[in-house]
């Protein structure tokens, strides 16, 4: 017995070694970011707390070119603004003429707006801090964008902070189309610079131009359909003969990031069920 | 003793935070990533029994990763780290007895011998937690010249902070 604790006392240094390099890699490899427990990401009361005051300073430091792309976006949806008005004033007469009822897709959809507390963007692995959580209405799995286009999806929500999957995470894998046309591929980041994504398993026989927008496609519950995500750079040669490969830049500059809007869809529940009855 | 350990928390505290505000954000020409927390591993005395340095260096691993979260990344390049720190410094500083104090500093070991021990120091941990990231991506130019310039900006910042946090005599 003596010699059994002499030895454990003895070698305890390997013991403690093999104790901590196991904890570790347990941590390492659990690779799906939906089983991270809430006190061990960015979205834990302590580390919040931090992001908290540290954004309170830093937050003002991108406000020029923030103030930019909102003047931007701003006038292209007030141009768009103009042409609704138009076309809801031709409709309605059409209205009155048809007796037929408009339906209205984007009314299920609704936004919360959200400060971004803490962003990485140099990992292979990507993941914002916001400052609302579930107090506020945020659940797991909601999209997030901001004024120029997708960010990420919710993805471990606290009371008050969550965290989100960046786009810049191979985790994550947004259905994407070309504006203008219903052919899908997969949009997913391939870790070189932040700015730009590959668009994979595009059909090929799908003609697509340089400098064309490529946009949510609506097919999950997470994001309405049409939402900007990247523009078309070039295409790199697809592993698979009958698909193409799209190098795209994205629209939302992920360096700058500071307000998103948070997309509640109040039918999630209804399609989440009718999803499961299927399987 | 009590006023080292409080030193020491203030110390690990003082990193973290400066880690996790201000070095994370920092990504020079895409490649150089400061990991200047390590600093603490470099500075805990060498009398620190073997179990209780792997212990604070885990610690200090998975403090870092939950607040930039990297899951278990530096957690274990941090232990790892801690395990080669004795073999480092022997390497340089033969007999330790000699030391007039534990705690190694340009005062204690020398300039020469501690700019090498911090360079040593960067180099391995550099290598290990890049080692460890391209688990996700593997681009062997990207990761040669991410560990070669976040070792020169680890090293330089690690030496200033020296600098700035080292009472003058």
């Amino acid at each position: 017995m003596r010699n059994l604790i002499n030895f454990f006392v003895r070698y305890s240094a390997w013991f403690v070694f093999v104790f901590y390099v196991v904890l570790s890699c347990i941590l390492l490899f659990q690779k799906n970011p939906y089983q991270h427990h809430v006190y061990l990401t960015s979205a834990g009361a302590v580390t919040a707390a931090v992001y908290d005051v540290s954004s309170n300073v830093t937050g003002y430091i991108n406000l020029r070119d923030i103030n930019e792309d909102l003047q931007r976006r701003n006038a292209t949806l007030e141009a768009e603004a103009v042409a609704l008005h138009h076309q809801v004033r031709q409709l309605r007469q059409q209205l009155l003429q048809d007796s037929l009822r408009g339906l209205d897709t984007l009314g299920r959809f609704d936004f919360i707006i959200a400060s971004v507390i803490n962003n990485s963007v140099i990992h292979p692995y990507n993941y914002i801090t916001l400052d609302k959580g579930r107090a506020d209405g945020l659940k797991p799995d909601m999209g997030v964008m901001d004024q120029n286009g997708v960010v990420g999806v919710v993805n471990v929500v606290s009371e008050r902070h969550s965290r989100v999957i960046s786009l810049l995470n191979p985790n994550f894998r947004l259905l994407c189309k070309l504006r203008g046309n219903d052919a899908f591929g997969s949009l997913v980041w391939d870790g070189k610079t932040p700015s730009e994504a590959i668009l994979e398993d595009l059909p090929k026989q799908v003609k697509f131009g340089e400098g064309d927008t490529i946009v949510t496609s609506g097919y999950s519950a997470m994001f309405p359909e049409g939402i900007p995500v990247g523009v078309i750079m070039g295409s790199t040669r697809g592993k698979d003969d009958n698909f193409n490969t799209l190098r795209i830049r994205l629209l939302t500059d992920f360096t700058t990031l500071s307000t998103v809007k948070v997309i509640s869809n109040r039918d999630i529940a209804d399609i989440q069920a009718a999803e499961t009855d299927l399987h | 003793m009590t006023k080292e350990i409080l030193k020491f928390a203030l110390l690990f505290v003082v990193l973290v935070l400066c880690q996790v505000v201000v070095f994370n954000h920092i990504c020079l020409f895409g490649v150089a990533i400061p990991l200047v927390f390590i600093y603490f591993i470099v500075k805990l005395p060498v009398t620190l029994g073997v179990n209780w340095l792997m212990t604070l260096a885990f610690l200090l691993g998975l403090t870092i990763d939950i607040f930039s979260n990297t899951q278990g990344m530096n957690a274990l390049a941090c232990t790892v780290l801690s395990v080669c720190r004795q073999p480092v410094l022997r390497l340089y500083v033969p007999r330790q007895d000699d030391l007039s104090n534990p705690e190694p500093s340009i005062r204690t070991l020398g300039l020469a011998v501690f700019m090498k021990y911090v360079l040593t120091m960067s180099v391995l941990y550099c290598i290990l937690f890049f080692a460890i990231e391209a688990f996700a991506f593997f681009n062997p130019l990207q990761l040669l010249l991410r560990i070669v310039f976040s070792t020169i900006l680890t090293f330089i910042i690690i030496l200033a902070f020296d600098g700035f946090v080292t009472p003058r005599r």
